[in-house]
C-alpha cells in the first residue's frame, strides 16, 4: 500500500515538474519572438498595434476586420474606395462599361501588373478569382462570395486586359461590392493553385506590401512590394502587433512600442493626447439603433412606437454618452453615403406630448433587451444605452426592465423575439444605401431585429437594387427613409466615429471608413 | 486560510464551556467589556451603526433619485450641488452611494442569514448525529469548499438571473459550509462533555440537546464568523456588481457602480473612488468588528 502510495507520489512529482518545464520553455520561446520584433523595429518600420489576430489572410475565407488590415495591404481589388467616401474608383481595372439593362459589366484592366510571386494580373486571373467564388467552386467557408459576387452569373475573357462579367440581375451595389477588402480582392492564381485554393497563410496579391511572416498570437510582418505597379510604399518594413488588451494597447502606444493602434473608445483620448500622441477619428460607417418588436403589441402600432421615441433627447443622449466622439443619428445612413438625405426627419423629442400619449394608450411599462458589450457603433455598451433610454422614459412614466446579455446569447435573444425594445446596430459592408437599408425588410430576424414586415418598403428596396446609381435611386432611398421614420420603425440613435491613435512622428496616418488601414502612404520620421 | 480560522475554535469552547455555564447571565457582559477596550473594534462597531442609521434613514438623506439619470449632467465633478459628482448617466452619486448602503447592507445580513441558518442545522446534524450522516453533509460541503466560492457565487447568479434577492441567495449559498464545518467541529468537542451526557440520559430530545444545550455553548465562534461572513457577503456582493451580474439597473449597488466606472478612471475618478470608498470602509468595519469579537471571546486573551 505504502509503496503504491510512493509509486503515485512520484510519478506525480514528475508530472509536475513537466508541466513547469513547457510552461518555462512556452515563456522563453515567446519572449525571444518579441526580442526579435523589437529588432527589426527602427526608423523604416511602421509597428501598428490590433486588438486582436487575423484569422486568415486570403479575403475569400475571412470574414473579420482584423484580417482586412493585412489583406489590404497585400493584395487590390478591381477598385477601390475614394479617401473621404465610399465612392469607388479605378485601381486594378482602369476603367469599366455597364450595358444598359445593368446585365453586363466590361472591365478594362490595368496592363503590366505583376503578383507578388512574378504571375500577370491579366483577364484569366480574375476570371480565376471570381469563379473561384461561385458555383460550383464556391466552398462553405467563404463567407462573403454570396454577397459579394450572388449577382454574377459568369465572367469572360474578352482578351488579356479585358474581363466581361454577367449578371443574373442588375445590381447597382455590385461595383461597390468590388472595392471591398473581403471577397473582392484578386489572390494570384498560381499561389492558389500551390496552396490547395487557401492563402490564409501564405497571401499573395498586387498590393504595396508583400507577406512576410505571421507568428501566431505575436505579429504579422510585411515588407514593401518594389516592384508595385503605383507609388511604391513609402516605409519598408509593417509590422502589425496583437495586443488584445485595450489599456496595454494604449500604454503600448504612450511609451513608444508602436506607432499606431486601434479599437480605442473615447475614455482613453485624453489618456493619448496628454502623452503627446494623436487621435485619428474617421467618420463611421454604422449606425447604432433602438428598434421596436413590431411584431408585439402594443408596438405593432406606429403611434405607440412615435411616442416611445418622443421620449428620447436623442442630442443630449448622444453628446453625454459619447461625448463628442458619435454623430447623433438624423437618418439610417450615415452623412457622407449615397442616397444620404438631410430633409428625412425622425421623431422628435417632446416628453409632454409622449406621457399624454403613453398614458392615453396605457403604455407603463416595457421590456428592453441589450448586449453588454462595446460594439463599433457603440463604444460605450449596449447596457448604458439602455439605461439612459431607461431614464427618458421614467420621466414619461414608464418603468423599462433591461436585461442585459453577451454578445452570442443576445443574438439567440434577439432570435427568440421575446421583447418590446431592442439594441442594436450595422456596419455597413460596402457603403451601398441598400446594404442599410434592406435591413428592414430582412426575412432574417437577426438582421431585422424590429420584424419590420411593409410591402411597400420591400418593393422599393427591389427597385433601389436594380436602378443604377443617379438622382432616381437616390430618391428611392430618401423615401425608403421617410417610410421608416414615419412608421417609426427605428430609433436612429449614432453613427460611431472610428477612432484610432499614431504617435506624433508619424506621417499621414488614414483609416478608411470602411475599416481599413492602407501603409503605404505612411512614413515615419 | 480560512480552514485554519475554522478549526482553531475547536479547542477553545471546552473550557470556555465551563466558565460560561458557571455564571451564564454575564456572559454578554464580560464580552462586552472586553470589546470595549478593543479600540478598533468600537471603531467598527461606531462605523457599523452609522453605516445601518444611513441605510434606514437613507431616503431622508438623498438630495436627488438615486436612479434617476439625467443625461444633460453627466460626469461633473465633485461640487456643492453633486457633493460626490454625477456619474456617465448624470445620476447624483452621494445619492447613489447611500442607497448603495442599504442594498449592500441587505444582502450582506440576509445572506450571512441564511448561510447560518442552513450551515448552523447542517453541521450540528452532522456533528451530533456522527457516521453516515456526518459524511454524506461534510463531503457535500468539502465538494462546495473545492469551489472558490465567488466562483460558485457566479454560477448560481448565473442560472438564477439578475436581481438582489437571487444575489442573497447565491452568496448565502455558497458560504454555508463554512458554517456548517464550525459548528460540526465545536459540537464534536462538545458533545462528550458530561452535561451533554446528563441532559441525554434525562430524556431530552436530541433538538433539545443541540440548541439547548450544545449551541449556546459554541455560539461566540458563530457569532465572531458570521460577522466576518457579512463582511466577505458584502465584498461578494460587490464582485458579482462589478461584474454586471448584481441588480436589474437602474438600482445603486457600491460594486455595480465601481464595475462601470472603471473606465473613467482617467477622466472621471470620483465616479470609482467613492463607490470603492463606501465598500472598503464597510467590509472594513465588520473586520474590526469580528476581529475584536474574536479577541473578546477568547478565555486566552481575555483578562481577568
Amino acid at each position: 500500500m505504502n509503496r503504491l502510495k510512493k509509486a503515485w507520489a512520484v510519478a506525480l512529482a514528475a508530472l509536475i515538474v513537466c508541466a513547469g518545464f513547457t510552461a518555462c520553455s512556452n515563456g522563453k520561446a515567446a519572449s525571444g519572438a518579441t526580442s526579435a520584433s523589437t529588432k527589426t523595429k527602427a526608423q523604416d518600420t511602421l509597428v501598428f498595434a490590433a486588438g486582436a489576430e487575423p484569422r486568415g489572410l486570403d479575403p475569400a475565407l475571412v470574414d473579420d476586420g482584423e484580417s482586412t488590415k493585412v489583406i489590404s495591404n497585400v493584395y487590390e481589388g478591381l477598385l477601390k474606395y475614394a479617401k473621404d467616401s465610399t465612392d469607388v474608383e479605378p485601381c486594378l481595372a482602369e476603367s469599366w462599361e455597364i450595358s444598359k439593362d445593368g446585365l453586363t459589366y466590361t472591365f478594362h484592366l490595368r496592363k503590366g501588373v505583376k503578383f507578388q510571386d512574378g504571375t500577370d494580373f491579366n483577364a484569366e486571373a480574375v476570371k480565376f478569382n471570381i469563379d473561384r467564388q461561385l458555383s460550383p467552386n464556391k466552398t462553405d467557408d467563404m463567407p462573403y462570395a454570396d454577397f459579394v459576387f450572388g449577382a454574377v452569373k459568369s465572367v469572360e475573357v474578352v482578351d488579356a486586359n479585358t474581363v466581361k462579367v454577367n449578371m443574373k440581375t442588375a445590381s447597382t451595389p455590385f461595383l461597390k461590392n468590388l472595392a471591398m477588402s473581403l471577397g473582392a480582392p484578386m489572390v494570384s492564381p498560381t499561389a492558389a493553385k500551390k496552396y490547395n485554393n487557401n492563402l490564409n497563410e501564405h497571401p499573395v496579391g498586387t498590393g504595396p506590401y508583400t507577406f512576410v511572416s505571421w507568428t501566431k498570437g505575436q505579429n504579422v510582418v510585411m515588407k514593401r512590394n518594389d516592384n508595385y505597379w503605383g507609388e511604391k510604399a513609402k516605409t519598408k518594413n509593417v509590422v502589425l502587433r496583437f495586443i488584445a488588451d485595450n489599456s496595454a494597447r494604449v500604454v503600448a502606444l504612450n511609451n513608444g512600442e508602436v506607432d499606431m493602434i486601434d479599437g480605442i473608445d473615447a475614455t482613453v483620448v485624453s489618456q493619448i493626447k496628454s502623452a503627446g500622441n494623436k487621435i485619428y477619428e474617421a467618420p463611421g460607417l454604422n449606425v447604432n439603433y433602438m428598434a421596436y418588436n413590431t411584431t408585439k403589441k402594443p408596438f405593432d402600432d406606429p403611434k405607440i412606437r412615435k411616442a416611445v421615441s418622443q421620449a428620447v433627447n436623442v442630442p443630449e443622449l448622444v453628446a453625454s454618452l459619447y461625448q463628442g466622439y458619435s454623430e447623433p443619428a438624423t437618418s439610417v445612413l450615415p452623412t457622407f453615403m449615397e442616397g444620404y438625405d438631410k430633409n428625412v426627419k425622425q421623431v422628435s423629442y417632446d416628453a409632454a406630448a409622449s406621457k399624454a400619449a403613453l398614458a392615453a394608450a396605457g403604455v407603463t411599462k416595457l421590456h428592453i433587451i441589450t448586449y453588454s458589450n462595446p460594439r463599433p457603433y457603440n463604444p460605450i455598451n449596449g447596457q448604458a444605452l439602455a439605461e439612459a433610454v431607461q431614464g427618458y422614459l421614467t420621466k414619461v412614466g414608464v418603468t423599462a426592465t433591461i436585461d442585459a446579455y453577451d454578445w452570442t446569447t443576445y443574438k439567440a435573444k434577439l432570435k427568440a423575439g421575446d421583447y418590446d425594445v431592442c439594441f442594436y446596430g450595422w456596419t455597413g459592408d460596402n457603403g451601398d444605401p441598400d446594404n442599410f437599408m434592406m435591413l428592414m425588410s430582412s426575412d432574417d430576424p437577426i438582421m431585422n431585429v424590429a420584424r419590420y414586415s411593409n410591402q411597400e418598403y420591400k418593393n422599393l428596396i427591389a427597385k433601389g437594387a436594380v436602378t443604377p446609381s443617379g438622382t432616381e435611386r437616390s430618391k428611392i432611398y430618401s423615401q425608403l427613409e421617410t417610410l421608416a421614420a414615419q412608421n417609426a420603425v427605428w430609433l436612429p440613435i449614432s453613427h460611431g466615429k472610428s477612432l484610432s491613435a499614431y504617435r506624433s512622428n508619424v506621417k499621414d496616418f488614414y483609416f478608411h471608413m470602411t475599416g481599413s488601414v492602407f501603409f503605404s502612404g505612411i512614413s515615419k520620421s | 486560510m480560512k480552514q485554519k480560522k475554522a478549526v482553531r475554535p475547536q479547542t477553545e469552547p471546552s473550557a470556555q464551556a465551563v466558565a460560561l455555564l458557571e455564571k451564564p447571565e454575564s456572559q454578554f457582559k464580560e464580552m462586552w467589556d472586553s470589546l470595549r477596550e478593543n479600540k478598533a473594534a468600537v471603531l467598527g462597531l461606531i462605523i457599523i451603526a452609522f453605516l445601518a442609521l444611513v441605510a434606514l434613514i437613507g431616503p431622508f438623506l438623498m438630495p436627488f433619485d438615486p436612479d434617476q439619470s439625467n443625461m444633460s449632467q453627466s460626469f461633473r465633478w465633485p461640487d456643492g450641488t453633486h457633493w460626490f459628482g454625477t456619474d456617465q448617466l448624470g445620476r447624483d452619486i452621494f445619492s447613489r452611494i447611500i442607497s448603495g448602503a442599504r442594498i449592500s447592507l441587505t444582502v450582506g445580513l440576509s445572506a450571512v442569514a441564511i448561510s447560518l441558518v442552513v450551515g448552523v442545522v447542517l453541521g450540528s446534524i452532522a456533528g451530533y448525529r456522527g457516521g453516515k450522516t456526518d459524511t454524506v453533509i461534510m463531503r457535500v460541503m468539502d465538494m462546495m469548499l473545492a469551489i472558490p466560492s465567488i466562483l460558485l457565487a457566479i454560477a448560481f447568479m448565473a442560472a438564477l438571473g439578475k436581481g438582489i434577492d437571487k444575489a442573497v441567495i447565491a452568496i448565502g449559498l455558497v458560504s454555508i459550509p463554512e458554517y456548517a464545518r464550525i459548528v460540526r467541529g465545536c459540537i464534536l468537542s462538545v458533545k462528550e462533555n458530561d452535561y451533554v451526557q446528563a441532559a441525554r440520559v434525562i430524556g431530552n430530545r436530541n433538538s433539545r440537546i443541540i440548541f439547548k444545550h450544545i449551541l449556546p455553548n459554541v455560539m461566540s465562534s458563530i457569532v465572531v464568523r458570521a460577522t466576518l461572513g457579512i463582511s466577505t457577503a458584502v465584498l461578494d456582493t460587490a464582485a458579482l456588481g462589478f461584474l454586471g451580474l448584481g441588480v436589474q439597473p437602474p438600482a445603486a449597488e457600491w460594486g455595480d457602480m465601481l464595475g462601470r466606472a472603471r473606465g473613467f478612471i482617467f477622466t472621471a475618478p470620483y465616479t470609482l473612488i467613492f463607490p470603492g470608498v463606501a465598500i472598503t470602509v464597510t467590509v472594513l468595519a465588520f473586520n474590526l468588528l469580528g476581529d475584536g469579537l474574536r479577541d473578546a471571546l477568547d478565555p486566552k486573551s481575555r483578562k481577568n
